[in-house]
């Protein structure tokens, strides 16, 4: 299934979803059965996992988070291992989450409400040297071009792309607009955060494809390429900003109906996830302290979600 | 002239037909890379066949997982509840009962550490994963080897099954199991499982088979039945031998937590390890290696300690200090008294002065990065007729080059091989080699070449292997990545070898640099190797070249170990005897001594392949284009049938290296 395809079916089982209405004042269901959600590597994952579990808490609910990688965990959401997961990114789901989705084991309950990016990223200081930045135009300038040339790419400058396994464009965009470039791909996450890092540090050029909300960006100030008009609208061609959505096992409704609901009303800015990001990430407080804090000062924005499910 | 023997004869015609390949290969792009038209969809077809197969599976497997997950949530909750001080004290008694006062105080230091630095928890979730782990690979691993003691026509059947055991990239058949078992740690518990029964294995037929005649036959003079002999006579007998097996055992599935952290479920010390790589955070991800490396180093002594115990009295303090273990457990309360986040944001200091560092050395590893990417890694990938353009080495691959080149080749192999024809030949195929690069080889050559090898040394069974091997990669289209893995590994082996021969040369002459390089080599060893790839990448960048950087630190361990060992235990009567005849210390190391230790020698290299080999899927984390990468793009797309096949080539050739490596000279 191609990208494409899976955000137009994921869209319109969230169209479904609205049409067909929530069904309000649900039952609580198996209050005695811990609901068990998934904590995957991202710090901003975990803050969302941590929110939305404590807030299942203040439901009357139990609650286990299960630390999850993020592919194999998609297994765990269609056997009903994991209850829910709530910070799905779609652009990033390999090929089990297709699968399992059209299979109907697991079901999309919508977006979560980040205001997400994705793009092509650069560390701050190469304003300087490419003055050209932002715009896309820097990137065929042969002086830019010879400041990102490594031995490997020569003659071209190099560009770092996704792991090859994320299924990148930038390779197509870089040859829809001929630019000297050649896309090298990272092979991780924290390769890309690493060499971020260090070129941030020790002001050698980078440019490289990433996203955002992401707490490196907090760490480090980078900018980003105003892209070239896109050849056509498709994925492969165009980079849009991806959706990030809440799943649950196809179970879960039956099971724990106002916690359903709950999840299904579950949202979250962008703003707050980036402040807690930064309060964990940089100065040190623990996930637990920082998400408590949040839950306690918010109540206005989590107890309507309450009140709906369970009145 | 030199005459020939039939094998150098033999081998000088492969060479002309080498070379023949290598000409006609610029005029026919079909011999350079395997044909795509002769690729087949073998992974869809796998996946066809295995993927219901473990469906079918899953209700055995769910039902493992549950009887395996029982236990372990037992033991997790018992290592939760009680308080650490208790926990420790407890652990140091072991240690003090095991090996004595030295061990009880590293004990109390290494878990006090590991406390401090706010691992505590995590750190017992990876205990219990290593708590079911072991008695289970140790118990198949028993049961496996005393069918190999008794059964010796099953005995050939398992040794191969147990090197596929070992090479197999544990990644490569992560999602079968995840179909099979389901979410959870029962997944990544059985993968930790196959892959350390093997050293229980061998360790039991060892000890099995060297029971001394003398005891087995005074046992059936006195009646035993073959129940009795067995398991009175027999198994004490091999005792000390079996726990070494355990201790093997022990050490190879704490290496796969991270293996198991991939999955996900138990919020262990692997998971945090891996955490912190995808943050990049060298402080946290060296702290949480460093508790793993404590945990081995403390399990290590443990189990060598029972291994080498003899039947004595308990010391002194062992029983008052139970007793104060036990009280603290009742007395003090369990979670409230770990210590706050202090330990880890001292941890993430580290990172400030990692990044201070790159910023003040980045002129320096530029320079050490393009000079190696320039002089050895683009010439070895690219060869010579990639390499002289006038984008990498400045100048073109004009005529009178070619032609010099040509030139020196055939000068160089005749006049080596006139004194000797294996040198001239060997010459020729490396000055091959250095024309085409490693992954630009015409492919039917290295079919020729590595079936003629492989029959040479190995007979049927090995060419079989080897021609398999090599026809499964071109099918399934990984010719390419696999020719990539070959010259990453034979580049980082190359560097490897040099660097950790000539360490372990020094340190069989000197005591103390032994002393000072053998934690170095502990640490390297245990240490999870991602936590290497953080400070390479940033000094390095993303690409082969830090790729290159991790294999090598954790390669570079074998040799210094078996060179010293093979040089420390060369036979006293000879080198003295050299020693008296004058022989300077560069001759006696050169002529007596290395010689002697050959077997040493090449066992350490063999050693080296396997460990550059098995870190292939662990570089792939920093964007390389071999079969590493193929192994972790297919478990992220969860494509079980391209994953095992990617994973059966790199076993492949790791066992065909191994058999040739083994195999006597020509």
């Amino acid at each position: 299934m191609t990208k494409k395809s899976m955000n137009a079916a994921v869209s319109l089982l969230a169209l479904a979803a609205v049409t067909c209405g929530p069904a309000l004042a649900a039952g609580p269901g198996a209050v005695d059965e811990p609901i068990r959600l998934a904590m995957l590597e991202w710090t901003g994952a975990q803050i969302s996992a941590r929110i939305a579990g404590k807030v299942l808490e203040k439901a009357g609910y139990k609650v286990d988070y299960v630390t999850a990688g993020n592919y194999p965990h998609f297994q765990g959401l269609a056997d009903g291992d994991i209850a829910a997961s709530v910070e799905i990114w779609l652009n990033n789901v390999g090929d089990v989450y297709p699968k399992v989705l059209a299979e109907g084991k697991v079901e999309d309950i919508g977006s979560l409400g980040l205001t997400t990016n994705e793009g092509w990223i650069y560390p701050k200081f190469m304003e300087e040297i490419c003055p050209a930045l932002p715009s896309w135009e820097a990137l065929k300038d042969p002086d830019c071009v010879a400041l990102l040339a490594t031995p490997d790419t020569l003659p071209n400058g190099r560009f770092l792309d996704y792991p090859a396994d994320w299924g990148s464009r930038a390779a197509t965009i870089i040859a829809d607009n001929t630019l000297p470039l050649t896309a090298v791909p990272s092979g991780s996450e924290g390769a890309q955060i690493a060499e971020l890092r260090a070129a941030s540090a020790a002001k050698t050029p980078l440019v490289m494809m990433f996203w955002a909300p992401h707490f490196i960006l907090a760490e480090v100030e980078v900018g980003w390429v105003e892209m070239p008009p896109c050849k056509d609208q498709s994925n492969e061609h165009c980079i849009m900003p991806p959706d990030v959505n809440k799943v649950v096992w196809s179970g879960f409704s039956q099971k724990w109906p106002a916690a359903y609901e709950i999840l299904k009303a579950f949202r979250f800015s962008t703003e707050d996830q980036q402040q807690m990001m930064l309060a964990i990430d940089e100065k040190g407080q623990s996930l637990d302290a920082v998400t408590t804090e949040w839950v306690a000062a918010n109540e206005a924005t989590w107890r309507p979600w309450l009140d709906q499910a369970l009145n | 002239m030199a005459r020939f023997s039939r094998s150098e004869r033999l081998w000088a015609v492969l060479l002309a037909v080498s070379a023949l390949m290598v000409v006609l290969a610029h005029q026919m792009p079909v011999l350079r890379g395997f044909p795509t038209a002769l690729t087949l969809p073998l992974s869809e077809a796998l996946n066809a066949v295995i993927t219901p197969v473990f469906e079918a599976l899953r209700p055995i497997g769910r039902l493992l997982s549950t009887m395996i997950e029982a236990p372990l949530a037992a033991i997790r909750a018992g290592l939760a509840w009680a308080p650490w001080p208790a926990t420790v004290l407890g652990l140091a008694m072991l240690a003090l009962y095991a090996g004595g006062r030295r061990l009880a105080v590293f004990a109390l230091l290494a878990l006090g550490v590991v406390a401090l630095m706010g691992y505590w928890p995590k750190a017992m979730n990876t205990l219990a994963l290593v708590l079911i782990s072991v008695p289970l690979a140790v118990g198949i691993g028993f049961a496996l080897g005393a069918l190999g003691h008794l059964v010796p026509k099953a005995r050939a059947g398992l040794i191969f099954l147990l090197d596929v055991m070992q090479t197999w990239p544990a990644f490569g058949y992560l999602i079968p199991l995840l179909l099979m078992f389901g979410f959870g740690p029962a997944a990544g518990l059985a993968a930790s499982v196959i892959f350390s029964i093997p050293p229980m294995v061998r360790n039991t037929m060892l000890g099995l088979d060297e029971v001394p005649p003398a005891i087995v036959e005074s046992a059936l003079m006195a009646g035993a039945r073959p129940g009795q002999l067995f398991w009175q006579a027999k198994v004490p007998v091999a005792m000390p031998q079996l726990m070494v097996g355990v201790n093997q055992t022990t050490m190879a599935s704490l290496s796969m937590v991270i293996i198991i952290a991939i999955i996900g479920g138990f919020n262990d010390i692997g998971w945090e390890v891996l955490s912190a790589m995808r943050a990049a955070e060298l402080g946290r991800s060296l702290g949480a290696g460093l508790v793993i490396v404590l945990i081995a180093v403390l399990l290590d002594r443990i189990t060598r300690g029972f291994a080498g115990r003899r039947r004595g009295v308990a010391p002194r303090w062992l029983g008052p200090g139970l007793m104060a273990a036990l009280v603290l457990a009742l007395l003090l309360p369990g979670e409230a008294l770990l210590p706050d986040e202090e330990g880890q944001r001292w941890l993430r200091r580290l990172d400030a002065w990692l990044l201070g560092f790159v910023a003040w050395s980045a002129p320096v590893f530029a320079v050490l990065r393009n000079a190696i990417t320039y002089g050895v890694m683009l010439p070895m990938r690219l060869g010579f007729s990639g390499a002289a353009s006038p984008m990498v080495w400045g100048f073109a691959l004009s005529a009178p080059v070619t032609l010099t080149y040509i030139a020196v080749s055939l000068g160089g192999v005749v006049a080596l091989g006139c004194r000797a024809p294996w040198r001239g030949i060997g010459f020729g195929f490396a000055a091959l080699v250095f024309w085409t690069g490693l992954p630009g080889f015409p492919w039917p050559g290295v079919f020729l070449l590595m079936g003629f090898a492989t029959w040479r040394a190995g007979g049927a069974g090995l060419f079989a292997l080897a021609m398999g091997a090599l026809l499964l990669a071109g099918v399934s289209g990984l010719w390419q990545p696999m020719m990539q893995s070959i010259y990453l590994c034979a580049v980082a082996v190359l560097i490897s070898f040099a660097i950790g021969a000539t360490l372990g040369v020094i340190a069989a002459e000197s005591d103390r640099f032994s002393a000072l390089l053998r934690p170095v080599s502990d640490t390297l060893q245990t240490m999870p190797q991602f936590v290497f790839l953080i400070p390479a990448l940033m000094l390095f960048r993303v690409g082969e070249f830090t790729a290159l950087i991790a294999i090598v630190l954790y390669a570079v361990v074998p040799p210094i170990r078996y060179v010293e060992h093979g040089l420390r235990s060369a036979r006293a009567d000879l080198t003295e005897a050299a020693v008296q005849m004058g022989a300077t210390p560069w001759q006696l190391l050169w002529q007596v001594k290395l010689p002697l230790a050959r077997g040493s020698v090449r066992l350490g290299l063999n050693q080296t392949i396997m460990a550059a080999l098995s870190m292939l899927v662990i570089a792939a984390l920093v964007g390389t284009r071999e079969l590493g990468q193929q192994v972790y793009v297919a478990l992220s797309r969860a494509d079980a049938g391209a994953g095992l096949i990617a994973g059966a080539v790199i076993a492949a050739i790791a066992l065909v290296a191994d058999r040739l490596l083994r195999a006597p000279v020509a």
